[in-house]
């Protein structure tokens, strides 16, 4: 097998093991909206990386992690905060797609900003993910308390005297900083998938919020060697056929969640 | 007054509280202080800022006016709504430790003294309303908190086990020393628990104990004759009445004595 292939398989299953976790606190509560914008955003901070000419994966991390400190704060009375989050997103799609395509010699990247290209992974790229990955996954360990807490109820943990700003904020960071990796990975329109996909399989084969955490891990690492294998037999874009290959792991764990509480019934 | 209560240092003391929503008031200019073990029970009709008053102590919406608390003061929480989610996999033993780490056994100990020791290994998501409500308060009392705030806490509970609830409440506050303040609407219940009641609506209308609070025309007027004579088989002349806002018409007639005091600068 070729290099490239090997470092598709690294890279995509460190971020899938990385989105797992992090993509169960997305799905707790309910953010999936504010990710897929802030996914957005990320397109708009690649092509100002490029325009300026820094790394793109630096554009993404400074502007998803800004829109997604605005969005957050979205209070307006008369709009409801899905709609500005909404607004903002679609505002970074088509100001980053307007950005792109000035430039004559990315535009035949397009697509692959859009939807990925992980066979396209320099060592670079992978040395991004091996690093940063970890150290989302450390940070979100670090923070694991305060956030199940403000998650379980953030009335609670804000009444009885816990620092809920921070964890709040540092989440944000990591979601963006998920962003930043998964870009070149997946591109901006699947990043979401990564985050939802592997949590919603995990989901009825855990009980407890470690558990399922672990286990959307673990299928979000199983997703990237499952959806490379499937794209080199078929000639299919490796970011779509991750996306299909952990949608697949969703359909049998949910089969198999099921047909293990039938049985117990039957006992 | 010569209540052994009122020589205990003070827990927490609002002075002047207000608080707006988009412009609209909901409290006005609302005082009052809790002592160690004391019951204060805040009645009044929907809408008349009792829950709002809470959560303007704990910090949880905007407010005008000083809030003091005790230095170091724990406080225990039970809130009007608690949404249980099924994505989220939770058994109610974990719903406790995480906000009361560190302290093995505990977690148990507040079950049993709720009596749903047998509920430690059920899933959050899958208990009923009058579960869900001995849960929290079970939550609520784990670090024995100084401060009990319970926003309707028995509101899923049949009356039976209510009475039961708010018996086990008084012992509680006999156990661990705490002052408490409760929001509720089951005045028969709650009345034969409280050392003061607090009657509110937006401001607050009159306050005292139970049986003298029945008996005043504020009462009266806001819950209706056949309530307070329902609790008191008593009532009679008003000093003010509610316009249909809410707001304080002229005094109708101020001459009247009790042994408790009005707030809110009329009367």
């Amino acid at each position: 097998m070729d290099d490239f292939l090997w470092r598709a398989i690294l890279g995509a299953g460190l971020l899938g093991a990385a989105a797992g976790p992090l993509g169960c606190f997305v799905l707790w509560r309910r953010m999936a909206y504010l990710g897929e914008s802030i996914a957005h955003m990320g397109l708009l901070g690649a092509s100002l990386g490029l325009l300026i000419g820094i790394a793109p994966i630096a554009g993404v991390a400074v502007v998803a992690v800004v829109a997604g400190l605005v969005m957050a704060r979205a209070n307006n009375p008369f709009i409801p905060s899905g709609t500005f989050i909404g607004l903002v997103g679609h505002v970074g799609l088509a100001l980053g797609f307007i950005v792109l395509s000035t430039m004559e010699t990315v535009r035949a990247d397009l697509l692959g900003y859009l939807f990925g290209d992980v066979l396209a992974m320099s060592p670079g790229d992978i040395y991004a993910v091996a690093g940063g990955g970890p150290l989302l996954l450390g940070a979100l360990w670090f923070l694991w308390r305060p956030l199940l807490a403000v998650t379980v109820s953030r009335d609670i943990a804000v009444a009885e005297g816990r620092n809920t700003a921070i964890a709040d904020i540092v989440f944000l960071i990591l979601v963006a900083g998920l962003v930043a990796l998964a870009l070149k990975i997946v591109g901006a329109l699947l990043i979401v998938a990564l985050l939802l996909i592997p949590p919603a399989a995990a989901r009825p084969l855990a009980r407890s919020p470690e558990a399922m955490a672990l286990m959307a891990a673990a299928i979000g690492a199983l997703s990237a060697p499952l959806g490379i294998a499937g794209a080199y037999v078929s000639d299919a874009p490796a970011g779509p056929s991750i996306v299909l290959a952990a949608a697949l792991l969703f359909v049998v764990a949910t089969f198999a969640a099921g047909l293990a509480r039938a049985l117990e019934r039957k006992r | 007054m010569t209540d052994p209560v009122a020589k205990e240092p003070i827990l927490v003391r609002a002075e002047d509280l207000s608080v707006s929503v988009a412009g609209a008031p909901i409290l006005e200019h609302v005082s009052l202080a809790v002592r160690p073990r004391e019951i204060v029970v805040l009645i009044g009709p929907n809408g008349s800022g009792k829950t709002t008053l809470l959560r303007a102590l704990l910090g949880l919406v905007p407010r005008r006016g000083t809030v003091v608390r005790r230095p170091g003061l724990r406080i225990g929480y039970v809130p009007q709504h608690f949404a249980r989610d099924h994505a989220l996999p939770l058994t109610v033993k974990r719903l406790i430790e995480v906000y009361a780490p560190g302290e093995t056994g505990a977690a148990e100990a507040a079950l049993a003294r709720v009596g749903i020791a047998a509920l430690a290994g059920k899933q959050v998501a899958t208990l009923s309303g009058g579960e869900m409500a001995r849960v929290l308060l079970a939550r609520a009392i784990v670090h024995k908190p100084d401060l009990l705030l319970l926003d309707e806490p028995f509101a899923g509970v049949d009356l039976a086990g209510e009475a039961a609830l708010y018996r086990l409440i008084a012992e509680l506050r006999d156990e661990m020393g705490s002052g408490v303040l409760l929001v509720s609407h089951d005045l028969h219940v709650v009345m034969a628990q409280a050392s003061r009641v607090i009657c509110i609506n937006r401001h607050i209308c009159c306050q005292g104990a139970a049986g003298a609070v029945i008996r005043d025309p504020a009462f009266v007027e806001l819950f209706g004759p056949r309530v307070a004579s329902e609790l008191a088989l008593y009532a009679h002349d008003h000093d003010h009445r509610h316009l249909p806002t809410g707001e304080v018409a002229a005094p109708a007639n101020g001459a009247h004595a009790h042994d408790h005091s009005h707030g809110g600068g009329h009367g």
